[in-house]
């Protein structure tokens, strides 16, 4: 895996990309402020099934939810949303509201609190569709889950530790590239 | 004061005019939404700092094949759209202006080829294309490219070895990026590209022809000002129709400027958008009207070699034998016009989330797929689309942060477009296939927005003339792809830029016959 540290230390980083790298793997993890703190655990939970990350130290994890949370504090938009999705806050609390709906109804208790085979199951099934309508009657469960996860993605592999991961190394182009 | 004219926009569809106005010396002004950057100081190899280049105002988007906003389409800042454009710069050809007269359906342009052909021609040498001489396809060229072809990456050489598999033919791809270091009077000098291959989140030397390098700095050393971060609200009219004072809002305080002419280069949201909340030029009812986006699938592909396909120009390879599919293989198709095939290389971040949205991956399998980034290389389309009356944008009732109704916008692909779609696939896959690569999947995806003010003969049917000037003001023209009758079966930029500068000409020469 690249050492990402050492190469942001060199002169084949500019220095626009090395202060951006640097603040995002620096950050300290977020305290939610729009986020209760049962929702962002629960919207923690979620994300450590979408993107596992076992592997790494707490210190190390890259907070998806925090960015999240972030986000949505600021009330910052991406440029588009799906007519039929109710706005992005709305949008995420009665996404985790409906997650932990189909987990009660089909497990007989919250997400947090299930095996993560158990977890997974849920989430795939909110994925395709097949969750309890009853948790989803204000809120496409397949949409909500497409946005989710592409945020959740979008988050992770913008972290330099997530980049270093799949070697790209695309950031360090202060000499250009030969081809 | 009163401004000679004012130019709300500054991409491809506003800069070129202004400079073409500033030039023959009217006191000009550019009324921008976004930032002037400086990209040295200002852009980072990163693309989530970047965001900052796309409009990221909400849109609604609906329709079968809802439309994806923010990185995909419009731009802000000084130079717009063409901040994060590919620079992908080739010429419509000629029938792509008369899909009426060839297929029955859609809409032939007020204008031929011929009209375009010469400010095709300056618009590339202006810019400095690099491009490969002789171009292979469409009418032979006056002159051949500024500059040769850019180096071609990867993703290029297997587009190009699966082609020749196939006998399609494939050449590099013309490209407004610099293949050696370019000088223009009232520009100065930009240097080559380096092969960042980040064009669509910004460049960082000057190398691509975005505006904020090339027609913005020549509008300037002719004497334009650029207002940026000025947000244009609201038209007023004097007694006779035209539009006498843009109002707009800069710093959260309205301002206005006096004004005796305005050019509308907002784009092909944001201009009907402006218009349909004015209520003015829509007496054809056609304002945001005839939406269309280009047909777009992208299929990706695991090789075993180290493909990096962050480097080189992302588009460096093109294939326009697809244009008329029938004509150059004899097979007959079941649908109307044609596209071209390019080769394309990607930013991780925003190949990662299209594996979201399009594979719906997570878990251990997302990982793997990911861990697959550098091996990876992709070939899209790029097709023309018709209008249809299903297809369209309105003003909806949710407001957005400056009190304005947000745009929704309806986009569902017609028979035509899934028929082109599903041709493309299949010629993609097998190129694909030949070129050796694993774990093929589709992106399926439309581009550019286009057509929302058409330009036409008829009043009742179009926004404005074939000059760009709106039916109903006759002071008010429109400059950018909203103007497209049809979407052509190439990348809009380059036509964009054309068309500004003959609508500008056109401009001049009626302003002269009143002297």
């Amino acid at each position: 895996m690249t050492d990402i540290r050492a190469i942001l230390q060199t002169d084949l980083v500019t220095e626009p990309t090395r202060h951006v790298l640097t603040e995002r793997l620096n950050a300290p993890r977020r305290q939610p402020a729009f986020f209760t703190a049962d929702e962002f655990a629960l919207l923690r939970a979620i994300c450590d099934r979408l993107i596992p990350q076992d592997d790494r130290s707490d210190a190390e994890r890259v907070d998806i939810a925090g960015g999240i949370d972030e986000r949505l504090t600021e009330n910052k938009s991406n440029g588009w949303r799906y007519d039929e999705m109710p706005p992005d806050r709305d949008a995420y609390q009665l996404g985790l509201r409906g997650i932990n709906q189909s987990a009660e109804l089909v497990f007989g208790k919250p997400f947090v609190a299930l095996s993560t085979e158990q977890q997974d199951s849920v989430l795939k099934a909110v994925q395709a569709l097949d969750s309890p309508d009853s948790a989803w009657q204000t809120l496409p469960a397949d949409r909500f889950f497409e946005e989710l996860l592409a945020e959740a993605v979008e988050n992770y592999y913008s972290h330099p530790l997530a980049q270093a991961e799949i070697d790209y190394v695309g950031f360090a182009d202060a000499k250009g590239w030969e081809l | 004061m009163t401004y000679d004219a004012v130019v709300i926009g500054t991409g491809a569809g506003g800069a070129p005019l202004l400079a073409r106005l500033a030039k023959a010396g009217l006191r000009v002004v550019a009324l921008e939404a976004g930032k002037f950057w400086k990209p040295a100081q200002d852009f980072a190899t990163d693309e989530r700092a970047q965001d900052k280049l796309f409009w990221n105002d909400e849109r609604l988007t609906a329709g079968n094949d809802a439309l994806a906003f923010g990185n995909n389409n419009s731009g802000t800042g000084v130079g717009g759209s063409t901040l994060h454009y590919t620079a992908y710069t080739p010429r419509a050809q000629p029938d792509d202006l008369r899909i009426r007269s060839e297929f029955d359906v859609g809409e032939d342009w007020p204008i031929d080829f011929t009209d375009l052909e010469p400010y095709y021609d300056e618009v590339e040498q202006f810019l400095g294309v690099s491009g490969p001489s002789p171009y292979p396809w469409g009418p032979v060229r006056k002159r051949g490219y500024a500059l040769g072809p850019l180096p071609v990456n990867k993703a290029g050489r297997l587009m190009e070895q699966g082609c020749r598999t196939l006998g399609i033919r494939t050449s590099p791809a013309a490209n407004a990026a610099l293949s050696a270091s370019y000088y223009q009077d009232g520009v100065g000098h930009r240097p080559a590209c380096i092969n960042r291959g980040f064009c669509q989140a910004g460049c960082r030397n000057g190398a691509k022809a975005s505006m904020d390098v090339t027609y913005i700095p020549l509008a300037m050393h002719y004497g334009a000002e650029i207002r940026p971060e000025c947000f244009v609200t609201q038209f007023r009219r004097d007694a006779s129709g035209k539009i006498s004072e843009v109002i707009y809002v800069r710093n959260g305080q309205e301002e206005r400027l006096h004004c005796k002419n305005v050019f509308l280069c907002a784009g092909a949201i944001e201009t009907p958008r402006l218009l349909l909340l004015n209520g003015i030029a829509n007496s054809s009812g056609q304002v945001g009207r005839n939406l269309m986006a280009h047909t777009a699938l992208q299929i990706w592909g695991e090789f075993d070699d180290d493909i990096q396909p962050f480097k080189g120009i992302p588009g460096a390879v093109i294939s326009e034998d697809t244009h008329r599919p029938a004509q150059r293989f004899g097979v007959p198709t079941d649908f109307v016009g044609g596209y071209l095939l390019q080769s394309i290389g990607v930013m991780p971040v925003t190949y990662l989330s299209q594996l979201a949205r399009g594979r719906g991956l997570w878990g251990a399998d997302l990982k793997r797929a990911a861990a697959a980034y550098n091996h990876v290389a992709g070939i899209n389309i790029l097709g023309d689309c018709l209008p249809y009356a299903h297809n369209y944008i309105e003003l909806s009732d949710e407001k957005d942060s400056r009190g304005l109704p947000k745009p929704r916008v309806y986009f569902s692909n017609g028979e035509n477009e899934e028929r082109m779609t599903a041709h493309a696939d299949q010629i993609m896959r097998q190129i694909w296939e030949a070129a050796g690569a694993r774990n093929v999947w589709a992106f399926p995806r439309n581009a550019h927005v286009i057509g929302t003010c058409r330009m036409g003969h008829d009043p009742d049917t179009s926004v404005v003339n074939a000059d760009g000037r709106a039916h109903d003001i006759p002071n008010l023209y429109i400059s950018d792809n909203s103007t497209f009758p049809s979407a052509l079966s190439v990348n809009p930029a380059l036509t964009i830029m054309a068309l500004a500068l003959r609508t500008a000409d056109k401009f001049l020469m009626s302003e002269r016959a009143k002297e």
